[in-house]
């Protein structure tokens, strides 16, 4: 009997432990009041901790973005289309050559800590990013001077005209810290921006919640409606999407497989593009190794052998889109209509091969990715060998695939690229010396179509990328498969408006719903 | 006994220098190449050459080793690879997370796989086969399984509790309970399972020995005689098993703290490795050795006092 008298005590005791929650959620576990009306709190649930605070190390993707853009106000605030708009700059023009760009500031802006922001302040962060190691210090590279003209101005020289530049100053690239922090080096563990919001101790353990409150001096509050923004980092998928339904968290990255559900609870569920093309990447299209790859009919072959349609099914659980380019969706060099250019046609393929001298086949070493992606390795050796084709797959531990890939170790091979704006993929993928161009093949043709998207501009520069995309497409430089998607969702008492490559929306993209 | 400790630790100090030095050589020479994957997909050959000085991997691996033992002996483990933080900092900061659930779990284990195995062993009949059944059955759910339903169901279909995140012992200790209640429980159901059954079986063998005969002759009360002398003599085996349990649960809070989004050294350990963030390995690997060398230690205090025979060793 003497057992049976704990049970009470348990029971008490569990519903004193259960009864918060029925009490309005007010525990501080979930605290989440925000997103009803304007002024309340957002709280997100990211992917990744931060990036380091120190814009030295800064990477350029969505969910890192959100962080930055809490504490560090930049250059150029970009619309939904990427494309640049004023911000910390309210003007800015291009000399003749498309190398020299001169900002002028917004004036009366001022750091946190007091001190203003001004040409002395961006000329200090551009240089001092651009020393850096991480992808914001990449998109820097081609910056040769940076000079304070007066107060107000900027003067940036380019080594070589960089159409993505603009771009790159409304994101990490282009974010304004403290002079003062930086010089001291406070900023790496501190952020001190002229942001919208600081970073508050309270409610902040590194690693696993940040808690930003207001910046009661920012010049343009109205762009941030909350006054208080919380980014949980929720590295798992299932503990994301369970704090979204249990509003711990207001908004979060989501399987796509899981949207359908998501609505049907009530949340607002998105589709967004994560920024990657994957495919089969030909990286020796010269034949330097794969000797067969130098043909353009074997290239084309290829292309003619994949089942895009089925492909990008299987890999991506119906939420990807197939293409057969190396450019973003998103982006002016896309055109829709060349991903109907190699439809699945295995006869084709082999007819070209014939062509080409290799009517029973041939054989080429790839990197064997049957342990990170089965499937796609599967789909390979599925519809290569239909035509003919067989690939000996070349063991390599996972942490040296990204070194050997780009050190020319592997002809060709399964892999998702990034790709942002047109010129970024220029320079990480097409270009002689980009660091996804491992063979360093080139092509007169390429060299030349590369240099007129360079020195034009507008809608003849869009022209100029099509035109590229085009021919490297006809030239099936490689024979990628699809674009793969992810999801955002949010509570139905917000809305965000989706901006090109993100695949998180900025903060200043998230809103109380209308 | 204090010899005996001296001793025990100085082999603890030894145990925790050997897997420290053994994980160091195994991240830095399997060849992996750090400063690239640090320096991210799209960096040139040329940064992920500036990465590498920039991390200190250009130097003579001893050197190298040497440099974060020095640093690492005086408590400082260096900064992430990745995000600049301070790997102290986020280990003292996930070091509670994971501790409040390991513990919590723990103590659950010990007091329903005490009273079960205790209940199983003295009523015996139908309890004692629904008591082994059950631990059978426990035994074989995957702890992964059961958060993934408790978080579904508790945190998320009912709302009785948090289905995510942590809330510190110190800031608010109703809310640190209900945080931790749903993955203690789940880490502590296979743990409960074995130690009910461990702690059934030495009751029944200690309830046939002799003594327990004379002193029940005695006239002692059943209660005294199940608390003060059976319990007291069949523990020193369950707690052998708590203490390696203790390690297991440790190494289970790996997946759960994921699933219920709590970060703690588990979900830092596993990011870490994926990255390659080599300084967060290390440091949770030093936490990790250190935690399992004390807790053996207090475990060989325990059994000092409760059976004075292990005290003469």
């Amino acid at each position: 009997m003497r057992r049976l008298r704990l049970l009470p005590v348990a029971l008490v005791a569990a519903l004193a432990l259960t009864a918060g929650a029925c009490g309005g959620g007010s525990s501080g576990g979930g605290t989440s009041s925000g997103g009803r009306a304007s002024g309340g709190t957002l709280t997100l649930g990211a992917t990744i901790a931060p990036n380091p605070w120190d814009l030295r190390g800064a990477g350029l993707n969505g969910a890192e973005l959100q962080y930055y853009e809490a504490v560090y106000d930049s250059l150029i605030r970009l619309d939904p289309n990427a494309n640049p708009t004023a911000n910390l700059a309210t003007r800015w023009e291009w000399d003749a050559t498309n190398t020299v760009l001169t900002l002028s500031l917004r004036s009366g802006v001022t750091f946190t800590d007091g001190s203003p922001l001004d040409a002395a302040a961006v000329v200090t962060n551009l240089l001092h990013t651009k020393d850096g190691t991480g992808e914001a210090a990449a998109a820097l590279r081609d910056v040769r001077k940076a000079e304070a003209v007066d107060a107000g101005t900027v003067r940036i020289t380019l080594s070589e005209p960089d159409p993505s530049f603009l771009g790159n100053l409304g994101q990490s690239p282009g974010m304004i810290a403290s002079p003062r922090a930086i010089s001291d080096g406070s900023i790496k563990t501190k952020p001190v921006g002229s942001g919208p919001y600081t970073l508050s101790g309270p409610g902040t353990t590194v690693g696993s919640q940040y808690t930003f409150i207001r910046n009661p001096k920012y010049w343009n509050a109205k762009a941030f409606p909350f006054d208080k923004v919380v980014i949980k980092v929720l590295a798992d998928q299932t503990a994301r999407e369970n704090a979204l339904r249990s509003g711990q968290v207001d908004a979060a990255e989501v399987a796509p497989g899981r949207m359908e559900s998501l609505r049907g609870a009530g949340f607002n569920a998105s589709p967004v593009l994560t920024g990657d093309i994957e495919g089969l990447y030909l990286w020796d299209r010269g034949g330097t190794v794969c000797k067969p790859l130098g043909d353009v009919r074997v290239r084309q072959a290829i292309n003619y052998a994949f089942d895009r349609a089925t492909i990008a099914k299987q890999l991506g659980g119906g939420f990807s889109t197939p293409t057969e380019q190396l450019f973003h969706p998103d982006s002016s060099a896309y055109d829709k209509s060349l991903d109907k250019r190699y439809p699945y046609d295995p006869a084709k393929a082999k007819q070209l091969l014939a062509q080409a001298g290799y009517a029973n086949g041939f054989s080429c070493d790839e990197l064997d990715f049957s342990t990170l992606f089965p499937a796609a390795q599967a789909a390979i050796t599925q519809y290569l060998s239909a035509v003919g084709i067989t690939l000996t797959p070349k063991s390599i531990p996972v942490a040296q695939i990204l070194t050997s890939l780009q050190s020319a170790e592997v002809p060709l091979s399964y892999f998702r690229l990034s790709a942002r704006r047109p010129w970024d993929t220029v320079r990480s993928t097409i270009a002689k010396d980009a660091a996804w161009n491992p063979y360093h093949y080139s092509d007169p043709e390429v060299d030349r179509l590369i240099a007129d998207t360079q020195r034009l501009t507008g809608g003849e520069q869009d022209k100029a990328f099509k035109s590229l995309n085009k021919y490297l497409v006809d030239q099936a430089w490689s024979a990628t498969w699809s674009v793969p998607q992810t999801a955002y969702a949010l509570k139905k008492s917000l809305s965000v408006t989706p901006e090109a490559f993100m695949s998180n929306p900025p903060l200043y993209r998230i809103s109380p719903a209308g | 006994m204090l010899s005996f400790l001296i001793r025990r630790a100085v082999a603890g100090i030894v145990l925790v220098l050997v897997v420290v030095t053994v994980t160091f050589l195994l991240l830095r020479i399997t060849g992996s190449d750090p400063a690239r994957a640090a320096a991210g997909q799209q960096a040139t050959a040329e940064q992920v050459a500036e990465k590498s000085r920039e991390l200190g991997l250009d130097r003579p691996l001893v050197t190298q080793y040497g440099d974060w033992l020095s640093h690492a002996v005086r408590g400082d483990f260096g900064t992430s690879w990745f995000t600049g933080d301070q790997v102290g900092t986020l280990l003292g900061n996930e070091l509670p997370v994971t501790l409040s659930v390991v513990l919590v779990g723990l103590v659950l284990a010990a007091v329903v796989s005490a009273v079960a195995g205790v209940a199983a062993a003295v009523r015996g009949g139908w309890l004692d086969k629904a008591v082994q059944l059950t631990a059978v059955v426990g035994a074989a759910i995957p702890s992964f399984l059961v958060a993934l339903v408790l978080a579904l169901f508790v945190g998320v279909r009912w709302k009785l509790l948090p289905a995510t995140g942590y809330v510190p012992l110190t800031e608010a200790p109703l809310d640190w309970l209900r945080s931790v209640t749903m993955p203690a429980v789940a880490l502590a159901i296979l743990a409960t399972a074995s130690m009910a059954l461990q702690i059934r079986g030495s009751m029944l063998d200690v309830l046939e020995k002799d003594f327990i005969r004379t002193l029940r002759s005695r006239g002692l009360s059943s209660r005294s005689l199940l608390f003060r002398h059976a319990l007291r003599n069949a523990a020193p085996p369950a707690l052998t098993v708590l203490a390696l349990l203790f390690i297991g649960l440790l190494g289970g809070s790996v997946v759960v703290e994921r699933v219920f989004g709590l970060s703690g050294l588990g979900s830092q350990a596993t990011t870490a490795a994926s990255q390659g963030d080599q300084p967060i390995v290390l440091g949770v690997v030093v936490v990790t050795v250190v935690l399992v060398v004390v807790v053996n230690i207090l475990l060989d205090i325990a059994r000092g006092l409760l059976d004075p025979k292990v005290r003469v060793r």
